[in-house]
């Protein structure tokens, strides 16, 4: 069993396979050349994909023999009287019990017990009291994060961008917003809202579920207590608190990975090269973890494109939409180039690939 | 008689690598609607996409009835996607 890097592309999905060191990889041709792969994801043994295409619209498309074959999702629709209409598929996670969860705009949910053959949107999602308070952002108002806690049966989380961070206790009934202390800057009336907050991607850690971090519009944060309140990073060593993904490790709450932008209006990597910052101390300090990085740069990382592997010592994938991947083999001491000159690149997930 | 429909590389790749589909329909909104790509020509409320052109006999059904234009048997019905993009 080897490790895979899936990379979702604007012209397909490519599969990089490694070798044990993690340090060579192979570029397999793509798979569903020509659509935009928001994300990809390995779950017992299925491929599954959120392709999007600008004439064919959104699709979730699963395979069970590795790429060759492919089945698209059926029905996947908003309801009529929600007035929505299905704008984009952007990830896919997998939930317990076979459940697997999709995310999409207009600020969407939906939940599938058939293997991705069928999606049910999450009604309460769609008709949560605060929605006329959401704005999309750039890319759309996008739920692009799902997260499920690894204790708690009935909690999960979605992002959504700009509408801020919901927690669920029952399953996905129902949804409290969760953003107090995360600031929306950019709302100079009321910079702390109880929704409307431009989170770029949240993750629970795994081994401490309790603790979420979030990359936002407005900083990088930290929670201690799941999402009720959060404590702004900054000031610690980031250039920046403005980027879009991150990335943590597997073991080690206190570890965290961001790649800061120079600010929201010009979103390339700060400082004029692609710099990966790393704290081993729960946010309270940042330092550069860029050797064998590009030192002169000017990179787009966008909100999926960091992933970690739960190796000993832990990978850290990172892809840019100038085409290249790169692998951290060894929690960001060093970094190599896996691949380069693919098409902008959307998203990067590690798999386990025989 | 059947009609042909002819389909982009992109959506035959979705209709299991077929290319060509004979098909006795009444109509091309009828001949569209059989294919196994139907959710891709097809919006969630069933209206064709905007940028999903369709020509039959090389004339844009936009301009001969739309998806409601009868088809006599034997045309080629040509699906294009919209020259756009990157």
């Amino acid at each position: 069993m080897g490790l895979a890097i899936l990379v979702g592309t604007r012209k397909g999905l490519f599969v990089l396979r490694g070798d044990e060191e993690r340090r060579s990889w192979t570029v397999d041709d793509p798979l569903l050349a020509g659509w935009d792969i928001f994300h990809a994801i390995r779950h017992d043994g299925d491929l599954y994909v959120a392709a999007n295409n600008f004439v064919y619209g959104a699709t979730v498309q699963r395979s069970s023999d590795l790429g060759k074959t492919w089945e698209r999702s059926e029905g996947l629709a908003l309801p009529e009287d929600s007035e929505l209409t299905l704008e984009k598929t952007w990830h896919v996670e997998p939930g317990r019990n076979g459940t697997l969860w999709l995310g999409g705009a207009p600020g969407v949910l939906f939940r599938s017990e058939d293997k991705g053959a069928t999606w049910a949107p999450v009604r309460s999602l769609i008709e949560h009291p605060t929605r006329e308070r959401w704005n999309p952002g750039a890319g759309g108002m996008c739920t692009h994060s799902i997260q499920i806690d690894p204790e708690r049966e009935q909690t999960m989380y979605v992002a959504i961008s700009a509408a801020g961070v919901f927690r669920s206790d029952d399953g996905g009934e129902t949804w409290a917003p969760k953003n107090k202390g995360t600031a929306a800057d950019f709302m100079p009336d009321d910079p702390f809202p109880e929704v409307g907050q431009c989170v770029h991607k949240l993750l629970v850690h795994p081994a401490k579920p309790e603790r979420l971090w979030q990359q936002n519009h407005c900083g990088v944060y930290r929670s201690d207590d799941r999402g009720e309140n959060w404590e702004r990073l900054e000031d610690n060593g980031l250039p920046t608190g403005f980027g879009f993904p991150i990335a943590l490790h597997p073991t080690d709450p206190d570890v965290a990975y961001v790649v800061p932008n120079g600010d929201g209006e010009n979103r390339v990597t700060a400082d004029g090269r692609l710099g990966v910052y790393k704290t081993t101390d729960g946010g309270q300090s940042w330092k550069l973890a860029s050797k064998g990085l590009p030192e002169q740069a000017w990179a787009v990382v966008l909100r999926e494109n960091m992933a970690y592997d739960s190796l000993d010592p832990s990978g850290v994938y990172l892809g840019t939409q100038s085409g290249s991947v790169f692998v951290s083999p060894n929690e960001g001491e060093e970094w190599i180039e896996a691949a380069s000159q693919l098409p902008p690149i959307l998203s990067v997930e590690v798999a386990e690939w025989q | 008689m059947a009609v042909t429909v002819v389909l982009p590389r992109l959506l035959a790749d979705q209709a299991g690598g077929q290319k060509q589909f004979e098909l006795e329909v009444p109509t091309v909104g009828a001949a569209l609607r059989a294919l196994p790509v139907r959710d891709l020509l097809f919006d969630e409320r069933d209206e064709l996409r905007p940028l999903v052109n369709v020509y039959v006999e090389g004339a844009d059904i936009r301009e001969r009835g739309g998806l409601e234009a009868e088809l006599e048997g034997g045309e080629t019905i040509r699906v294009v996607a919209a020259i756009a993009g990157g």
